[in-house]
């Protein structure tokens, strides 16, 4: 027989796991995609699959990379879905231009544009530490790799970006 | 024995990275110093650089709308198929309303959220002490905010200005019978009313102060109870003096 209160509870917990998780993970899918309208898409999709999935959420504090894990297939679908053409990265930074842009603080609007401009390879994993807060083992674990690629690519993002910023890189380590 | 190289190579990957040896090779090199505050500075930027503003309007124009409009008019619910049809499309619109209602819902939690990870960057925050932080440094961290504490109020045993969603706030902890509490003071977040949060390991609320902003006030560990936290939001709001 099935516990009407039970699966409430459960689900009014998930619903508020899902609030305080949703604008990270549109920021998460939008600087994946670097298109916010698909950034949305892929969101929307990410959390009607979640709603239906959330039974196999067996532990809470494992939310973050099982939303991750679901956003990037999600992408992954969009992706093949609609075949994107190779498009030059200007013309996405001119194209997300409001979304870049940030009112008071120019050297923003530099690094956010740097980073539309990043391998994807590197953007990723730096999204995921950065902004989700993934330690180097979970995002390892989601991108299928070992810790030391992960801090390999963590390295080279934060170097290329540093250059692209004109920051002083006087002190950089070479790899 | 670790090489400035090795530094930072490791802080470049990982700059949170608070391994003993790392710690003892800052300890020790004044060059490496000067990059990790270079550095810390880097991150505090891209920090602020991913969290781009994601507003809610577009979903409902381009999710529900369509949605609604695709509902077939003139459809008889007795009628078997339709009805099948009629659930499925039922379910569908549950779903998108659920998940739009979180997106409507979402501003507070992500809040609180935004709290609650900048605590986990400063753990050294949270020490029990009975050392207060000079009555000039108070001052100095709440100008901005053009607010002053009353330090009869309560010990405040740290205080520094912190980058948060784009702004400095002052970053406060108050020494209480139950342990430290953490306040930020964040002039820049309205907020229409109270709420109360729970998440990794951290119980606090966000208090709208009229005119200045919200006050969030949160505790870690089991020692205290969320009305408790209110207790404290409550002192403490009633010991700040705003000077505009």
């Amino acid at each position: 027989m099935k516990d009407p209160v039970g699966g409430n509870q459960r689900r009014a917990r998930f619903q508020s796991l899902c609030q305080s998780l949703r604008p990270d993970l549109l920021r998460f899918a939008f600087w994946l995609a670097r298109d916010r309208a698909l950034a949305e898409d892929v969101v929307q999709e990410t959390m009607l699959r979640a709603w239906k999935a959330q039974d196999s959420l067996l532990d809470e504090s494992a939310a973050k990379p099982w939303f991750l894990t679901i956003i990037r297939r999600e992408y992954a679908r969009c992706f093949e879905r609609k075949r994107f053409v190779t498009v030059d990265v200007e013309e996405l930074i001119a194209k997300e231009e409001p979304m870049l842009a940030a009112a008071d603080d120019q050297e923003l609007v530099e690094l956010r544009a740097a980073m539309f401009k990043l391998p994807g390879e590197y953007r990723e994993p730096l999204v995921m530490q950065v902004l989700m807060g993934l330690s180097t083992a979970e995002i390892a674990a989601e991108l299928g790799l070992s810790n030391a690629a992960v801090l390999t690519r963590l390295f080279r993002a934060r170097k290329q970006l540093r250059v692209m910023c004109g920051e002083d890189t006087s002190l950089d380590p070479e790899e | 024995m670790m090489d400035c190289g090795h530094y930072r190579r490791a802080m470049l990957a990982e700059p949170s990275n608070d391994d003993a040896e790392l710690r003892r090779h800052l300890a020790t090199c004044p060059e490496c110093t000067r990059y990790a505050e270079q550095l810390r500075r880097f991150e505090d930027r891209l920090d602020r650089a991913l969290r781009v503003e994601m507003n809610p309007p577009l979903m409902e124009q381009r999710v529900v709308t369509p949605l609604r409009a695709a509902r077939p008019r003139g459809a008889r619910p007795w009628d078997p198929p339709h009805r099948r049809w009629l659930a499925a499309a039922a379910s569908v619109l549950l779903g998108t309303a659920v998940a739009f209602s979180l997106w409507l819902a979402a501003p507070g939690r992500s809040l609180a959220a935004d709290v609650v990870k900048h605590m986990a960057e400063e753990p050294n925050a949270w020490a029990h002490t009975d050392i207060p932080v000079p009555e000039p440094r108070l001052d100095q961290v709440l100008i901005d905010s053009h607010v002053r504490f009353r330090v009869s109020a309560g010990l405040v045993s740290y205080a520094s200005s912190c980058s948060f969603r784009g702004h400095k706030v002052p970053h406060l902890v108050v020494q209480t019978g139950s342990g430290p509490v953490t306040v930020m003071v964040l002039t820049h977040e309205a907020l229409r009313s109270a709420m109360r949060f729970n998440e990794q390991g951290y119980r606090g609320v966000i208090v709208p102060v009229r005119g200045h902003g919200s006050l969030a006030v949160l505790e870690r560990g089991p020692d205290m109870d969320i009305k408790a936290v209110e207790g404290v939001a409550a002192r403490v709001q009633s010991a700040l003096d705003w000077t505009t």
